[in-house]
Formats: structure tokens, sequence, C-alpha cells
């Protein structure tokens, strides 16, 4: 259809309507000109004045078409040789039909080739120096006109640098959505977190809860008491008559019968309790912000053995939910600087991780830790079911998870791997089948962190 | 300790709630106490315990656990779930295994719990002196009667394989039609599917349970909801919750169990008393005048069955 068009039309308007007839902007036939091609019989010397022509000037070569197809080319380098500047060139060839010196392996194109399949033809095929053009057909093989070489390659540049900034695109794209997806995990960790943590409050709420009520009863009870022995005392002083007073010390006896005295006693030790479960409540919410000052990238210097204290704290619902014991093997530790929220985190990441993998009623999980020289080394050890050797490589990519869809992202470990990488430390992990798994974090004890954390796409 | 006596065992391995409940209930009944689940298990055995209130998780043994080892060593005596957890596993659970009376959650509100326990204490001692008299002999149920309400069929082929040759088993495809069936015949077990496309079976449940405590109810449910759950046993006296997908197996042996419990009802009425509810909240709203009629026959039944 569209060479139809092309055959019709002048060259300018050709071009300008093959780009939007065609709809692949990236095809030949958006770069292809309409040229008068020439007849396999014309003589030598006619195709020479056609070189001449105002219309041919742009060309370095004219197609030549027989029945519609083309058939050849004709270079004007290689007229200029062969004949022009030959001793009795043109009294040689003058005459002759232009298909005895014709090129008839032409660079031929049809009009969809792509550009970067065309670039490629070309690079191919093409003769050195380059002295042709390239001779675009249609779907059925027939002339529609012609193309420079050099503007295949200038599309191809342009086409190059669209990929290029298309690929910038998205990989800003990708970034932005990895850094979401970074974002929902810690929420989703943090959710598991405080649903954990609402359950292992209830129980201190619910004894200080009570003391509470039972408290604010027991002063009703006292203060009643207060009142009657003050009605007493008051009707002694103003001397009123015995039998009032005589009625008012009978309240008092009854009310002193009413209020157990063992129970007020038993209240001061249900006091203690409630303020104990009160620091209690407060310990675990004051963990709860330690974790969720994520943001913070800060570097302190902290105890490690704190960390681990308290990531275990935050993960107790789940320990005490599988009925995981904890064995602890502390070295003596100096302190390290870290960003005690990122370790934090990777602790509570590994730890919760260490239960989940265990299936049995004897679970245990040993936190190890010790310094060699200018590091410190954390093991979480569990006896749990393992990874599998094949799972076991691909444990820190991101994405990659062996729970069910909805129970893991698949990021936790990786994400654990960038903050200890961010750290200048290193993690590894070994395990074997139906035995345990051991992840080794070694951070070093002075922080030398890249400069990107602080501002770090983690945050 | 007089064998009289009224005792309750609390349970928890948090000595503060101890301590707390112990204060609760002072001057009420025989208070006992213990932090560790194995020692409950002695402590049952070796005396009379009229309600034992545990909490879920505990280092030795589950709540769930603890109580289905008392239901096992004093079946008379009371028993109640008081946890800070509920998660769906142990909802299901303390009715599966624990058959509970009530599931209580922490923070509790005082009045609440009191409640509660007064209840537990009265059906025990009620049960216990009974018992002190004459045990009951178990019939082996034939013949009774089973209302399915599913609406795809599949729970009441699966039933009716099972008991054909033993019971009768109707099938309902509404709450309407459910209705109907009870309030003309005398069902003993109801199979039910909470999630029904618009009725509140849930709700039928309940209101069933405080006109007929006789009639036991299976629900079974895809489990989403723990405080729907929860609300089903204090509210409901589900006899059982079976997960979906259903399991043939699971479904068998709770379908035997509910029989040979019917019979023991039947032969001993005070043990009904087990399957007092708690008011619900919200009264079944809008009902149709042709349904109110079915709930006021289902009552009057019920009335002239514990009559005779």
């Amino acid at each position: 259809m569209s060479t139809q068009l092309l055959r019709s039309l002048p060259a300018e308007a050709a071009s300008a309507t093959a780009s939007s007839a065609f709809t692949a902007s990236d095809s030949v036939g958006a770069l292809a000109q309409w040229v008068d091609p020439i007849a396999s019989t014309m003589p030598v010397l006619a195709v020479g004045e056609r070189f001449l022509d105002a219309g041919s000037a742009a060309w370095l070569s004219l197609p030549v078409v027989e029945a519609g197809r083309p058939v050849g080319s004709v270079s004007r380098y290689e007229l200029m040789q062969r004949v022009y500047i030959k001793p009795f060139g043109r009294e040689l060839h003058g005459r002759r039909a232009v298909s005895l010196l014709m090129h008839t392996a032409p660079l031929v194109l049809a009009a969809e080739t792509t550009i970067e399949i065309a670039s490629r033809y070309i690079g191919t095929r093409i003769r050195q120096p380059i002295m042709e053009d390239f001779i675009v057909v249609d779907a059925d093989g027939i002339y529609a006109g012609a193309g420079k070489v050099l503007d295949v390659l200038a599309a191809m540049e342009r086409q190059v640098a669209q990929h290029s900034s298309d690929l910038g695109l998205a990989y800003n794209k990708l970034k932005s959505s990895q850094s979401q997806l970074i974002q929902s995990e810690k929420m989703a960790s943090l959710g598991q977190m405080v649903a954990g943590l609402a359950h292992e409050i209830n129980t201190p709420l619910g004894y200080v809860r009570n003391n509470v009520e039972m408290t604010h009863a027991a002063l009703g009870d006292v203060r009643a008491l207060i009142q009657s022995y003050q009605d007493v005392v008051d009707a002694v002083l103003s001397g009123s008559d015995p039998a009032e007073f005589e009625r008012r010390a009978v309240a008092l006896e009854l009310r002193r019968a009413s209020v157990d005295a063992a129970a007020l006693d038993d209240l001061r030790g249900l006091l203690d309790d409630t303020v104990f479960g009160v620091g209690q409540i407060a310990d675990l919410v004051g963990n709860l912000k330690d974790f969720s000052r994520l943001d913070q990238a800060r570097m302190e210097s902290v105890d490690v053995h704190k960390l681990i204290e308290s990531a275990l704290k935050i993960g107790g619902n789940l320990l005490r939910k599988n009925n995981v014991s904890i064995a602890r093997q502390f070295g003596d530790v100096p302190p390290i600087e870290c960003s005690p929220a990122q370790i934090n985190q990777v602790l509570l990441n590994l730890i919760t991780n260490a239960a989940q993998a265990i299936e049995h009623a004897q679970g245990r999980i040993t936190l190890r830790t010790h310094a060699v020289g200018r590091y410190v080394l954390i093991a979480v050890e569990d006896n749990g079911k393992g990874i599998a050797a094949d799972h076991l490589e691909r444990i820190f990519d991101p994405f990659f998870t062996t729970k069910a869809i909805g129970q893991g992202t698949g990021l936790g470990l990786s994400i654990c791997y960038q903050i200890v990488e961010q750290h200048h430390g290193r993690i590894r992990v070994t395990s074997t089948a139906d035995t345990g798994t051991r992840f080794l974090v070694v951070l070093p004890l002075r922080a030398e962190v890249k400069a990107e954390v602080k501002g770090d796409s983690l945050t | 300790m007089s064998p009289n006596k009224i005792s309750v065992l609390f349970v928890d391995d948090e000595e503060r709630i101890l301590r707390s409940l112990r204060m609760l209930f002072r001057g009420r009944y025989e208070i006992l106490v213990t932090t560790s689940a194995r020692e409950a298990i002695e402590i049952v055995r070796g005396q009379q315990v009229h309600v034992v209130v545990s909490d879920q998780r505990m280092p030795e043994l589950t709540g769930v656990e603890l109580l289905r080892e008392v239901r096992e060593a004093s079946p008379s005596t009371m028993r109640l779930l008081l946890t800070g957890y509920s998660d769906l596993q142990a909802i299901v659970a303390s009715v599966n295994d624990g058959e509970i009376f009530r599931f209580l959650e922490k923070p509790w509100q005082a009045p609440y719990v009191l409640d509660a326990v007064d209840q537990a204490v009265k059906i025990a001692s009620a049960e216990f002196s009974a018992k002190a008299t004459k045990a009951p002999s178990i019939v082996p149920a034939s013949g009774l009667k089973l209302l399915v309400l599913d609406e795809d069929g599949d729970t009441v082929c699966m039933t009716r394989e099972m008991v054909a040759e033993k019971h009768e088993v109707r099938h309902a495809d509404s709450v309407e039609s459910a209705l109907a069936v009870l309030s003309q015949q005398n069902v003993a077990i109801v199979i039910a599917e909470l999630k029904h496309h618009r009725d509140d079976v849930a709700g039928v449940l309940k209101t069933l349970k405080r006109y007929n405590p006789a009639t036991l109810a299976i629900a079974v449910s895809d489990l989403g909801d723990s405080r729907g759950l929860i609300q089903l046993i204090n509210q409901g006296q589900v006899y059982r919750f079976l997960p979906k997908p259903l399991s043939r197996e699971l479904l068998r042996r709770s379908v035997q169990a509910a029989c040979d419990h019917y019979a023991r009802t039947r032969a001993a009425p005070i043990l009904l008393r087990r399957h007092v509810v708690e008011e619900a909240k919200f009264e079944p709203v809008s009902l149709s005048a042709k349904l109110l009629d079915y709930w006021r026959r289902i009552r009057e039944n019920s009335r002239l069955r514990q009559d005779m």
C-alpha cells in the first residue's frame, strides 16, 4: 500500500509519507526516498547524464530496475573509474547497455526492515570505500525507493540514545520500586512485631488492670472505715448523747468486720506487682521504639549484647509460641560502632528465621559472640530443619523465599545482607538438613561506613 | 480439705496473675494456684476441683493440652481459658480438645470473669453432687436426627455416607429451611457452614443454643476470624470447629463424639447445664414473622421435652 504512494509521489513527500505510513518509525521505509530508477537497457552515457541531473546530486548510486524489481545498481564512483577516467572508456562502453557494467549484487532492503537489522546487514555487505546507496523494496520485492547508508547510521545512533535514556528511566523506576518493597518488608516485620508485642503486653496488663481496680475498690472501703472512726471521734469530742455514741460505735464495729485487714496487707504486694508490670510494659514499648527508628542510620557506640537482648525481647512472642529455649554464649566483646536500629533489624530477622525453622518441641537457639582482632563475631544457630543446598546459595537473593505466598517477601535476608555490607561487615550461612542452620555476622569494631549509608536507600 | 468445699484452680506461668486472681476471688471459694501445668494435673487427680482456669502459653504444656488432661481426669470439672494470645489454632483446639466453657481474654473485666467462674462453679457442683447419687449409663445412640446446613451439598453427602444406617440426615440449604426442620423435629446435631452467602449462620447457632441447649452444633468454617470464633464459644457453646476443606476423618470423629455426647446428656439431663451460653449482645434483628414463628416453636418444643 505504501509502495503505491511512494512510487507516485515526489521524493520529499514520499519520504515524509513513508515515515507516517510505516507505523514503525524505526524501519528503513521511513528513510526511503523515491528515485527514478534506470532501465537495464539504458546506454552507459545516458546514465552518466542522469548523474549530472540536479535530482541525482545527492546520490552515490542509482538503482537499476527491470519489470519493477531491482536487478542492480550503478555507482557514480564506478562509472568514473571504468568509463570516464579510463582511456577510450567512453568510446568502448558509452553505447552499451548499463546492465553490462552495473553492480549485480546491490544492497536491497525490505521497507519494514528495522534500523537495527538494516545497519547490521549494511555493515556486513557494504564495499569499501562507500560508493553506493541502498535500494528499498516492498513486501513483494517491488522497487519502492532508495536510501542513504549514512541516514541508517544516524537513525541507529538516535535509537541507541533513546534506548539508553529508556534504560535510565527503567533503572530509576526499578530503584524506586525496590526501595518501596524494602519499606513494605520493614512495615510487614514491624506489623508482626507489634502484633506479637500486643499479646506480650496483655499479660502484665491483665494483672495491672485487675490490681488497680481492686485497689480502687479497697480505697473506698478504707475511706468508709476512716469516716466511721471519724464519726466516733466526733461524737466523743462534741459530747453528744450516749445513745448516738453507741450507735456510731456499733456502725464502726460493723464496718471493721466488713473490711478484710489481711486483704489490705496483700494489696501492698499487689501494688508492687503493679509497679513491676508497668515497668515491663514500658520496657516492651521502649524496645519497640528502638526498632521503629529504622530511618536513623546514625552511628553509635553500642553493646552488642544489649542489641541481642532487645531483639530477643521483641521476638519473644514467636519464641514462646514455639517453645524455643535460648542459650547465650557471650564472649568479652567491646562496644561496636554501628547503626543500632539497623543491626537490631538484622538480629531480629535472624532470630525469627531461626525460630520459624524449628518444627519440633526441643527447639534451641544458640547466640554466640566473641571479638577477633578488630572485628566482633555474632553467631545465631538453630537446631531446626536446615536449608537445602540449592536454596543456600540463593538465600541472600532479593525475593528468594521458601515461605508460602503472602508469608514472606523474600527480602528479609537480602536486607540483612545489605545492612551488614554497608557496615563493612560480612554475613555467612552454613546449614545441614535436619540438623540446623548457623548464620555468622562479622562486624568491624570501628565503623568506616560507606557514604551512601547516611542518606541511604534502606531508610 | 473437705470434698464438699468448692475449689477453683488457677494455672498461669506468671505468678503475678495468680496473686491478682487470688485476690479477686478472695473469700468466695477455696482458691488453688500453680505456675506449673504438670502440678495442676496432679492437683485435679488428687482432689475434687470444680473449675480450672488456665493460661494458654506456658512452658511445659499449653493451656489446651492441660485442659484436655483435666477433662480426662475429671470430666465434671468445668474448664476455662484465660489468655492474652487469641491465635486461631488455640481457639479451635480449646473447643475440639478442651471442650471449654468460656474463652476469656487478658486483660480481663473483673465482673465478667467473676460471673463466668460463678456460673461454672454452679454447674460443676450440681454435676458433682448428682454423680454422688448415680452415674449416668451411656446408651449407644441410634436413630438420631442430624441436620446439615450447607449450600453446595458436599457436606451433606459426606455425612449421609457416614451415618446412613444409624441416623437420619436432613439437608437445608438456607437458614429458613433449617429453622423449618428444627421447629418440627427434635434435631440432635446441627452441622452448619458458617459462611453462608447471606444468612447469619453464627447468629442462628447462638440463638439455637439458648433456646434448645440439647442440640449440639458442629461449625464448619475457613476459620478467618478469631473474634467471631471466641463469641461462638462463649455465646454459642459450639461443640466442634471443623476447618475447611472438610476432612472426612475429622467429620466422622466429630459426629461420633457428638452422638455419644447427646446420648449422655439424654441419660443425665444435668449435663445440659454445661451448655449454658452467655447472653449475646446483639439480638438477631429484623426477623420475618415466619422466622420468629419458627423460633417460638423451637423454644416451646424444647420446654416440652425438658418437662417430660
